[in-house]
């Protein structure tokens, strides 16, 4: 399907961060209080303010003492995205797809969703929705559609400094991931694989199991 | 330097006042409201380099042509360490200048004492210069215990801030030198040793997508 996508190469991402901390200051997201819970992975989770974690993953390797997953976590922007189906249930248009970039947008109705934003977050296979406790509103990446509709890469991706966030249209970024998959299945072996690369249009590139990345990836 | 760094506080203190008030004008309503305004397309772009570590990233600053307030900063793709690209710690850069636990007054605290007084400049760098005037003209020397011409001062040291731009660290030297401090220290070797140049990012991939100034680096995402 036409429009944007995201090549995310996590053989490439050293987690820095430059992605998640680059969307706070584009959209100018309060920080979150936070804590030391044995992880880099800060803050813990995704949140109304934070559209984009970068997640981080132990575990003992066959080869080396251990391997370290990292999964810049954030909206697939789904070709068919189910949590519209759900919202459109409860507020019609709550929930929108731009025509040009297929980027999808929560709205400020979304606020109508009420108690059953319970049940448009678990519409969404990767657990990407968030709800602002005050106002009832939903938040998530919006793809930097006001940047990208003016020829402009999203914050995350002009930030990536490893070209691990790669954003394009769709016939180079499909090129890009076939390439790099490639690539990774020759060093890495068979379980590489672009996740569920026919429904999305962020392309995560992992060489492992997927959930070992993330537990709703 | 003490004009330059009052009146960059007080402009940072008008910037933080803008910051506040820009968090709230985010309006997700139709799709096109969200792609139409972008906040940076009528914005003065003035480049810098990122006073963080010794890679020294290109970024680009992007104020507000009426008020002059900070509205964004994000990597300069045509600066050449960089091409556009910004660690976590760049990517903040915004926040060194709008930012509300920013200190944007003088405290001083007296020797012995245990508390913070608020001060004004003036005050404050008539001390310091008092001060300096007193250890310098005590410690001045003019040879050293062979009889060659130093002219230096060994009793005043100087030790700099991390987040000071080039031009800041410029002008930091020339005012030291010109003392006579032969012991000037930067801080950043502290917080930043691992940040090298060879740490620089590798260039960018070519299948990025049409943008206003796009990277042209070759034969990357083969």
């Amino acid at each position: 399907m036409p429009g944007k996508y995201f090549v995310v190469d996590t053989t490439k991402c050293t987690a820095c961060r430059g992605c998640q901390v680059a969307c706070k200051q584009w959209n100018k997201l309060p920080a979150e209080e936070t804590k030391n819970w044995g992880s880099h992975q800060n803050p813990q989770d995704l949140s109304y303010n934070t559209y984009r974690l970068v997640r981080f993953n132990e575990y003992p390797a066959v080869v080396n003492s251990m391997v370290w997953y990292f999964f810049t976590d954030a909206c697939r922007h789904c070709l068919y995205p189910p949590c519209k189906d759900e919202a459109d249930r409860y507020v019609k248009d709550a929930i929108v797809i731009d025509d040009a970039t297929g980027a999808i947008i929560y709205t400020d109705k979304t606020k109508g969703f009420g108690d059953k934003f319970d049940n448009v977050r678990r519409a969404c296979p990767y657990d990407i929705p968030r709800q602002d406790a005050k106002t009832g509103v939903v938040s998530k990446c919006h793809m930097c559609l006001d940047r990208v509709s003016e020829g402009l890469l999203p914050a995350c991706a002009k930030s990536c400094p490893t070209g691990a966030l790669v954003f394009g249209d769709e016939e180079p970024m499909k090129k890009l991931a076939e390439a790099r998959l490639a690539e990774a299945k020759k060093k890495f072996g068979d379980k590489a694989e672009i996740i569920d690369s026919d429904d999305v249009r962020v392309l995560y590139l992992v060489v492992d199991d997927k959930k070992k990345y993330a537990q709703s990836a | 330097m003490a004009l330059t760094r009052r009146d960059f506080l007080k402009w940072s203190g008008m910037a933080t006042v803008a910051g506040a008030c820009l968090s709230l004008g985010f309006d997700l309503k139709p799709v096109r409201s969200h792609a139409a305004g972008l906040k940076i397309k009528q914005a003065k772009e003035t480049t810098t380099i990122c006073p963080y570590c010794a890679v020294g990233c290109g970024q680009i600053v992007h104020t507000d042509k009426q008020s002059g307030q900070i509205i964004n900063t994000e990597g300069d793709p045509d600066h050449p360490i960089n091409e556009g690209a910004l660690c976590a710690k760049g990517a903040s850069l915004y926040q060194l200048a709008v930012n509300p636990a920013r200190v944007t007054s003088v405290l001083y605290r007296a020797p012995l004492s245990d508390k913070w007084e608020v001060k004004s400049w003036d005050w404050a760098l008539d001390r310091i210069a008092q001060n300096v005037k007193r250890d310098r003209d005590a410690g001045f020397a003019l040879k050293n215990d062979k009889g060659q011409v130093v002219n230096r001062v060994t009793n005043i040291a100087h030790i700099g801030s991390a987040a000071m731009d080039n031009e800041e660290c410029w002008l930091m030297q020339a005012i030291m030198r010109a003392l006579g401090l032969v012991y000037i220290e930067h801080r950043g070797p502290r917080s930043s040793t691992w940040t090298r140049a060879s740490r620089a990012p590798p260039p960018r991939p070519t299948s990025t997508p049409p943008c206003a100034r796009a990277p042209t680096s070759p034969s990357w995402a083969a």
